[in-house]
């Protein structure tokens, strides 16, 4: 009779740890679905406002789901073929690849020698280096365009780029990678006869692989939503990037209409959003690696 | 093939000094074996030979050349690391080739090359592999064919086997030494242990505390000894050191007392004993010590516990004094006995001063 008892009771306090377990579960999911209608409702009402009914403005008809397929398309066509967007698209991916191109190509080489050698005043620079993450870059913004208005290159792709090229957290993001490459291999290949600069470019550069294309989605990320710098620096219309033209459409006196300015917008999110659906994996790597957003 | 010298070779990291005053002889063609505990320079001396260290003061030859300052990969020789240092996005016939493309050779040369050395190591089938895809003794050959492909003079092998396992690294050995008799090249290897050193040497270099403790074929280390360091690292079992006081020395003799906290004493055979010496270091290895049957002359023993191999057994004990000691005793069974008695067998017997230092009588 009492082991009976007993296990009845046994029943009891496991039914209750599985109901527990469950409400735990369900918990997390509702949260987890909170959090991302939050994050994903904006984007969704840019496309439910950009593909809609002409004449029939959500604003005043107020719905969750996009109406017209050939509406949508037609603004994206109206925007792009009618003002400078494409132009400037072209501008804002030359200026993200060169950035990329030149940060992973000054940081990374900048990185082999901190990371791997010793040299004499290794310490001091690198904690210049690191020293000068701690300066916002309001601060720094004035006298670089200062110095980007003396070498004459306002409006200028070189205006726009080579000020992004040294960059201190990419530098310490490889340098902290490379670190972890083993001497043996490197002195390997030293007894293979490789140079300096063949051993960055046959082993240091390919072994840092992961390292860099998290690099460079970061720098894609933070150039392509790089709205200050270019303004101050590129204020000439022809060589306006995206985020200036959005900035036009959003302007008090663009006499836009609400459905034109979130096409403008849709259109300016879409190539990060595309990066972002191929990299996920490697930005969350990334972030989690650099403990920062970049 | 070449010989290499080394000539009062010396090196300090800071005010710490590693590795003094060295001088070896290698001869072309010779397998020698640098051996010794963890941190005594061995490797250090390995990195300074091939060039990735710089010579503190001293100078090494290769064929005659010095080569003080010469870059690592025009020194004519090839290093194998402990962790193999294979590139893993590489390939393992891009890792064998990779030598070859800095050193300019058309890819035609270097296919040929790179399939000559497969074979020599039966690597064909794993020519398009990558490293992570190989198991440690392949892995092991593939660091070996690397080398082999740039045909050094010198063979370095940087404690090649000690990330393998007990029977791969027996294995590896002798396909080691089946390499060394085709190859003929000079061949130096560097390892902690002294069984690798053994087995693979046609010379060792003992060494400890950055100092060479003796340089010779291996059984000539092991039956004589030139110090107690070397006498207690080659051998496993270790060598048995018993303290000793002497009695008595006469131009032929000396008479030894109190061995091991016992009241036994023993007259042994030794032509120019040194009068001052009042305290010396018996030697012996287990083979030369036997459970006794109770004769006299024998030292009391606590045995401590048995190790029945099969083909040998080594009984354990304590001494008077509280030494440890192993005694090699060939098929017998351990009967459990906690006491009992042990004999030396006086040809086996090794003198030490009480700074270490190989006693040897004149003429010996």
């Amino acid at each position: 009779m009492s082991a009976s008892a007993a296990s009845s009771t046994n029943a009891t306090t496991g039914s209750a740890m599985i109901a527990d377990l469950w409400t735990w579960r369900i918990l997390k999911w509702v949260v987890a679905i909170c959090v991302a209608i939050v994050a994903v409702f904006p984007i969704w009402w840019m496309i439910n406002v950009v593909f809609a009914d002409p004449g029939v403005p959500v604003s005043i008809n107020p719905r969750l789901y996009p109406t017209s397929l050939h509406s949508g398309l037609s603004k994206i066509y109206t925007i792009l073929a009618e003002t400078e967007y494409l132009r400037a698209y072209f501008i804002t991916i030359a200026y993200a690849l060169l950035t990329i191109l030149g940060v992973l190509f000054i940081g990374s080489m900048a990185a082999f020698e901190f990371a791997l050698f010793e040299f004499p005043g290794k310490r001091v620079l690198f904690g210049m280096v690191m020293l000068s993450l701690m300066v916002p870059t309001v601060v720094t913004i004035i006298p670089t365009y200062l110095l980007v208005a003396e070498l004459g290159w306002l409006n200028s792709m070189q205006g726009l780029v080579v000020p992004g090229l040294a960059s201190a957290f990419g530098l310490f993001m490889l340098v902290q990678f490379m670190r972890s490459l083993p001497m043996e291999m490197i002195e390997a290949a030293r007894l293979d006869g490789a140079s300096h600069f063949k051993i960055y470019w046959y082993i240091a550069l390919p072994l840092s692989k992961n390292a860099m294309v998290t690099l460079a989605i970061l720098t894609f990320m933070r150039t392509w939503g790089n709205f200050a710098w270019p303004l101050i620096v590129a204020p000439k219309p022809e060589v306006y990037t995206v985020g200036q033209v959005v900035g036009l459409f959003n302007a008090p006196y663009s006499h836009q209409t609400v459905d034109v300015v979130m096409t403008a917008n849709l259109l300016a999110v879409v190539p990060p959003l595309i990066f972002f659906l191929i990299f996920q994996r490697k930005i969350v790597e990334g972030i989690a690696m650099s403990g920062t957003k970049g | 093939m070449a010989d290499l010298e080394i000539k009062s070779v010396s090196k300090s990291f800071g005010s710490v000094e590693v590795l003094k005053d060295i001088n070896l002889k290698i001869n072309s063609g010779e397998f020698v074996v640098f051996v010794g505990p963890s941190g005594c320079g061995k490797s250090t001396l390995l990195r300074m030979i091939t060039g990735l260290e710089a010579e503190t003061s001293g100078d090494i030859l290769i064929d005659g050349k010095r080569v003080n300052g010469v870059d690592p990969a025009r020194r004519g020789t090839a290093m194998v690391f402990q962790s193999y240092a294979l590139y893993p996005h590489m390939t393992v016939a891009e890792n064998m080739g990779f030598g070859l493309k800095m050193a300019g050779e058309t890819k035609a040369a270097i296919r040929d090359k790179v399939e000559q050395a497969a074979a020599t190591l039966r690597l064909e089938k794993l020519l398009e592999r990558r490293p992570g895809q190989l198991s440690g003794g392949q892995k092991q050959r593939v660091a070996i064919g690397r080398a082999i492909v740039r045909n050094p003079k010198v063979f370095l092998f940087d404690e090649p086997l000690s990330n393998l396992d007990a029977e791969l690294r027996v294995q590896m050995r002798a396909e080691l030494i089946e390499l060394h008799r085709r190859l003929g090249t000079t061949m130096i290897f560097v390892t902690h242990d002294q069984v690798e050193a053994m087995t693979l040497a046609d010379r060792i270099v003992v060494m400890n505390a950055g100092v060479v403790q003796q340089y010779g074929r291996p059984l000539d280390l092991y039956d004589d000894p030139d110090n107690r360091f070397v006498g207690g690292f080659i051998g496993s079992p270790k060598m048995n050191f018993l303290e000793a006081s002497v009695a008595e020395a006469t131009p032929d003799h000396v008479v030894l007392d109190k061995i091991a906290g016992s009241d036994r004493s023993l007259r042994l055979p030794f032509s120019g004993f040194d009068r001052s010496i009042k305290q010396v270091a018996i030697g012996i290895r287990p083979e030369h010590v036997s459970l006794g049957a109770g004769a006299a002359d024998e030292i009391p023993l606590a045995v401590s516990f048995a190790e029945e191999l099969g083909d040998v057994t080594y009984v354990h004990g304590k001494l008077p004094a509280g030494s440890p000691v192993t005694i090699r005793s060939d098929k017998t069974r351990y009967g459990g006995k906690e006491s009992g008695n042990m004999a030396l067998d006086p040809s086996g017997i090794r003198l030490f001063d009480p700074d270490g230092r190989r006693l040897r009588g004149n003429g010996s």
